[in-house]
């Protein structure tokens, strides 16, 4: 579906089968860039989000994640590079700010105002009149499960309440986009449940495209069709979790361990499997062998090893596969020296 | 929703919502409020010391009127600028910036609700003063042309000093900063007001007191207020305040494209 190399154009086929905005993309990034003076916080972004999808935007602090949505939803000017959002070009930036919603990272509310006051006044903001905007703020409440609490004011909210009014603000206007900045950050686990869950369901019930921003990779693999990393500002991969997991994660490797007296066979097994690069004993139990997987393996992986070593007739009494992780593909590529 | 539904949706009366907004944020939040009730206290401390001093004909009752009314106009500017240079700095540090930004209201449109707001603390503060200028003018045949020309020179005032506030607030790295900013310039700019009578006298005094919005609007209120003069006698004195006014509404909402923005974060 894609080639989704840094800074190659991404295919933009849906295979969601929403109808794509004119352009094809929801999110499409032509070597963005954004430089701070000397300091260069985005450098030659390019991708393409589909309608419809959860596109995981993963990153250390400071990777660019945070300048990247300011660019893409018009808050920041770019320094360099083009881009659309639904369809509209970026030299409309107002055109674009009425059909995406945002939630910001940290964004602060008014403590004085009840929920359903600070809903009315962005709905009002994007042109609803009065009763309007009271029966949009109130359906948009129970939406995000805050209706018992509509009149409440801010100051008493949990966190993990306001990031729900959060996203409550972000739908007010029905966006086709939702940019998500790091919205599960400070929550404790159920918060981060309940938060994704609603990520889920704006792009299930609404049909809208998320970009997610995140740090924590255990959001990406559990919300997230297809994942972008970002690196100093630079996009070091793209595609789908297995695809960036498998393509950018150090040589994949499969601890095992058969009964002492098979050790010989089961390494000249192993020796012999394709996908096999390199096979030695353990340093662990007796009976423990390390089997390091081709780098060009095309995806029989470790099933060919486990293959040979039944065919050979060695019982495997444990194993464990390691380096197939979005974690570890995220460490190799964050990690790497410049 | 529609392309067409997003067009209908256009907020062209934003800047009413915004001020509507800024305006119970103001008021019913209590900081309007408390701030009021600081200016009625200062202010009934001043009238009841002019008007004691009046009755041992130590002050004229019509300069205790100019005295009461040329306080009313200073702390009451500054409160109005106090709240303008908070607008803009203080939603950065709370960190609701970014989401006004996010909307299609345009910023020239936040920058009108936010002028409105901080001016309705001048307003108020001149309603407060009503019945002090009443009280202290009974007799001298003065409380009408006063209150006007109070009226007039301090909305001209507010209006340019909450304008400075919002550039102000618009450039500050901090809060804390736009607000000590804020003040100072504010002090800077009635130091003047204190001046020996003979600091005063020559081209270069006179320049001074003209050139600056605040000294030639409190000269201008206390020539009719004291000496009786008519309207339109010594108008050159209001064209400095109308100048600052003017100038710097215009320079707040233009170039509030460019100010109002969040800080660079990398």
């Amino acid at each position: 579906m894609t080639d989704s190399r840094p800074g190659r154009r991404i295919d933009r086929s849906s295979p969601s089968g929403r109808t794509a905005p004119a352009g094809g993309a929801a999110v499409e990034a032509n070597g963005l860039a954004k430089r701070y003076g000397a300091v260069v916080a985005v450098e030659d972004l390019s991708f393409a989000a589909e309608p419809g999808e959860i596109l995981g935007v993963l990153g250390p602090n400071g990777a660019g994640k945070t300048t990247a949505i300011r660019v893409l939803t018009t808050i920041l000017p770019p320094t360099r590079g083009t881009f659309t959002v639904a369809g509209v070009p970026h030299t409309r930036p107002a055109e674009i700010r009425r059909r995406i919603g945002v939630l910001p990272e940290s964004a602060g509310y008014p403590g004085w105002q009840t929920g359903e006051e600070y809903l009315r006044y962005y709905a009002r903001l994007y042109g609803h009149g009065r009763a309007s905007a009271r029966a949009l703020a109130e359906s948009l409440l129970g939406e995000v499960g805050l209706a018992d609490r509509r009149r409440s004011l801010i100051e008493g909210y949990s966190r993990g309440m306001r990031q729900r009014l959060g996203f409550a603000r972000a739908l007010v206007n029905e966006p086709e986009v939702v940019f998500l900045d790091e919205p599960t950050l400070g929550l404790d686990p159920a918060g981060q449940r309940q938060v994704l869950a609603l990520v889920r369901r704006i792009a299930r019930e609404r049909g809208a495209t998320v970009l997610l921003s995140t740090h924590v990779l255990a959001e990406v693999e559990e919300v997230c069709s297809r994942v972008l990393i970002l690196n100093r500002g630079r996009l070091v991969a793209a595609g789908t979790v297995s695809e960036v997991a498998r393509r950018a994660a150090a040589p994949r490797s499969a601890t095992l361990r058969v009964a002492a007296d098979h050790v010989e066979r089961a390494l000249e097994a192993l020796a012999a499997a394709k996908s096999i690069g390199r096979v030695e004993a353990g340093h662990g139990q007796p009976g423990s062998l390390v089997a390091t997987l081709n780098r060009d393996d095309s995806g029989d992986g470790m099933n060919g090893g486990l293959r040979a070593l039944a065919d050979a007739g060695v019982p495997v009494l444990a194993f464990e596969l390691e380096g197939a992780r979005l974690s570890d593909a995220f460490l190799a590529m964050t990690e790497a020296p410049e | 929703m529609s392309a067409s539904a997003h067009t209908e949706l256009d907020g062209n009366r934003a800047w009413a919502v915004v001020a509507e907004q800024e305006l119970r944020g103001l008021w019913l939040g209590g900081r309007g409020l408390l701030l009021s009730l600081g200016f009625s206290l200062l202010l009934s401390v001043i009238a009841y010391l002019a008007a004691t001093t009046t009755d041992l004909n130590f002050l004229e009752r019509r300069e205790s009127v100019s005295l009461t009314l040329q306080v009313a106009i200073g702390v009451g500017s500054l409160l109005a600028l106090l709240v303008a240079a908070d607008a803009v700095s203080g939603e950065r540090e709370r960190g609701t910036l970014e989401s006004l930004l996010l909307t299609p209201a345009s910023r020239l449109q936040l920058t009108g609700g936010k002028l409105i707001a901080a001016l309705s603390l001048w307003f108020a503060a001149f309603a407060i003063t009503i019945p002090y200028v009443w009280f202290l003018g009974r007799g001298v045949r003065v409380t009408g042309d006063a209150l006007f020309s109070g009226l007039v020179v301090g909305t001209l005032l507010a209006i340019f000093l909450t304008s400075l506030g919002l550039i102000i607030s618009a450039l500050a790295r901090s809060n804390r900063g736009s607000l000590s900013l804020g003040l100072f310039l504010l002090l800077a700019l009635f130091a003047p007001t204190q001046l020996p009578s003979g600091a005063e006298k020559g081209w270069a005094g006179e320049l001074l007191l003209r050139v600056n919005p605040v000294t030639a609007g409190e000269r201008y209120v206390g020539r009719i207020v004291v000496e009786g003069y008519g309207w339109s006698q010594d108008l050159s004195w209001l064209v400095s305040p109308l100048v600052g006014a003017s100038l710097f509404t215009v320079a707040a909402t233009l170039v509030s494209a460019r100010l109002l923005r969040l800080r660079g974060v990398a």
